[in-house]
């Protein structure tokens, strides 16, 4: 009954999460263009780039246009965002979320935690004003967002270390000991001629790592790189405390 | 078998007493303490942005004494009200919001006066002040934000049954939450007269 409430109210988080914030892309991309500024030969320009970045830095820039704030405030809404889809390292913190708002005519450029310190607001600031700005008024989308990342990635290149693979993989395998071991546990009471109950009470141990999870975010956070090459593998986690700057044009 | 029945029970049993939920009662009310320190951290950075803030303006606008001095009064104010982040209680949040909102209001009355002096506007070091100001004005919130999650997960634990009748017991007590500023809703009205 528990685990049924559990799904029922994930489910209902997940759908009101998404009237707001559009959910994490699946399959996973940096650029994401929900209202067709850009052509898909510039998404694609862009994209290959940052997962290039991202590939040899582990420094996630995301590029993200919306319809619409829904009544947030700029920045308000991109910590949202940001720290809904997890964009960056969980340890390292190190995501960039550069939002775009044409039909409100706003923009930001939100910093995760790690990224403070070499991206300040008054970079952020000065890269919003000096070169989004001035092309977002000609209607130059993709120059802008080209130069604004260019400039975001001389200032990151070299601070972080590409994503170790190694570190991702264990959680797999624990959760793989914990279902061996449960099994193991069953075919020996099995043998032992009393299975019924006991399969219950494994079923909800099994709960037992989600049920210490403090909030519901933490559930579309916590995924880890999908590994794999070619794409882009994921968002990783990171936090946002609400560095970074915005402006309109 | 006997033997493993025994090595079960021995496993289920923290289960069972960690299902009365004392260890979590704790874990949440660090959670509260922790975020409360990034709370006073970037309330402290605001802070330190204030002098160079005011020595800037005061260079362009050194006429508006008054506010300049508000300005420095309500940031002393704001300063020496600190909370022990083991009493994070409503009357002491609510305490601690009181003299920070005095310091927003009197930082927001001189960006208002500033607009009339170009000389400022135009000066390099005070546009860099002010979009750090508005970074650190977004970081409040969004640590603010965070403490009322991190507080509204607590406080909906210890108030759930059985833990609302034991909680105190062990000191648990409800803590308080960042209220938004009366009027604050509203966004500010801007006159071109």
């Amino acid at each position: 009954m528990k685990t049924i409430w559990i799904i029922f109210l994930l489910t209902i988080n997940g759908v009101l999460a998404a009237q707001e914030f559009p959910p994490p892309p699946d399959p996973p991309r940096l650029v994401n263009d929900f209202t067709g500024l850009l052509t898909s030969q510039e998404q694609q320009t862009l994209e290959r780039k940052l997962v290039a970045f991202n590939d040899s830095t582990g420094t996630q820039i995301a590029i993200v246009t919306v319809n619409s704030l829904n009544g947030y405030d700029v920045a308000e809404y991109s910590f949202e965002l940001a720290e809904l889809w997890g964009i960056g390292q969980a340890g390292e913190h190190n995501g960039i979320l550069v939002l775009i708002a044409p039909n409100e005519r706003r923009m930001f450029i939100a910093t995760g935690y790690g990224i403070e310190g070499f991206v300040p607001d008054a970079i952020a600031k000065r890269i919003v004003e000096g070169t989004l700005k001035p092309n977002f008024r000609n209607e130059s989308y993709f120059v802008g967002l080209d130069q604004a990342t260019n400039l975001l990635m001389g200032l990151l290149s070299g601070q972080f270390s590409p994503q170790q693979l190694e570190e991702e993989t264990p959680a797999i395998p624990f959760l793989l000991l914990i279902f061996i071991f449960f099994i193991v546990i069953f075919l020996i009471m099995k043998r032992g001629g009393r299975s019924g109950g006991y399969r219950g009470q494994g079923g909800h141990t099994y709960m037992g790592p989600y049920g210490g999870t403090t909030t519901w975010t933490d559930f579309s956070r916590g995924r880890g790189t999908f590994g794999g090459g070619g794409g882009f593998g994921g968002f990783g986690g990171g936090s946002f405390g609400g560095g970074g700057a915005g402006g309109s044009w | 078998m006997k033997y493993l029945h025994k090595l079960l029970t021995l496993t289920l049993l923290p289960l069972l007493l960690g299902s009365c939920g004392y260890n979590q009662m704790v874990s949440l009310d660090e959670s509260c303490t922790s975020q409360w320190a990034n709370v006073e951290n970037v309330y402290q950075r605001r802070a330190d942005l204030i002098p160079n803030l005011v020595n800037t303006v005061k260079g362009a606008a050194g006429t508006e004494k008054d506010i300049l001095t508000g300005v420095m009064e309500a940031r002393a104010k704001a300063t020496s009200t600190t909370i022990d982040a083991n009493n994070l209680t409503p009357d002491k949040i609510a305490q601690f919001q009181q003299a920070q909102d005095g310091l927003s209001s009197a930082l927001s009355r001189l960006l208002v006066t500033v607009e009339r002096y170009p000389d400022i506007k135009s000066n390099q070091n005070f546009l860099e002040l002010q979009a750090q100001l508005e970074g650190t004005e977004n970081r409040i919130s969004v640590e603010r934000k965070k403490f009322n999650d991190q507080v509204n997960a607590y406080n909906s634990y210890i108030r759930q049954f059985p833990r609302v009748i034991y909680a105190a017991w062990f000191d648990f007590e409800k803590k308080g939450y960042f209220e938004s500023t009366p009027g604050s809703e509203q966004a500010p009205q801007v006159s071109f007269d």
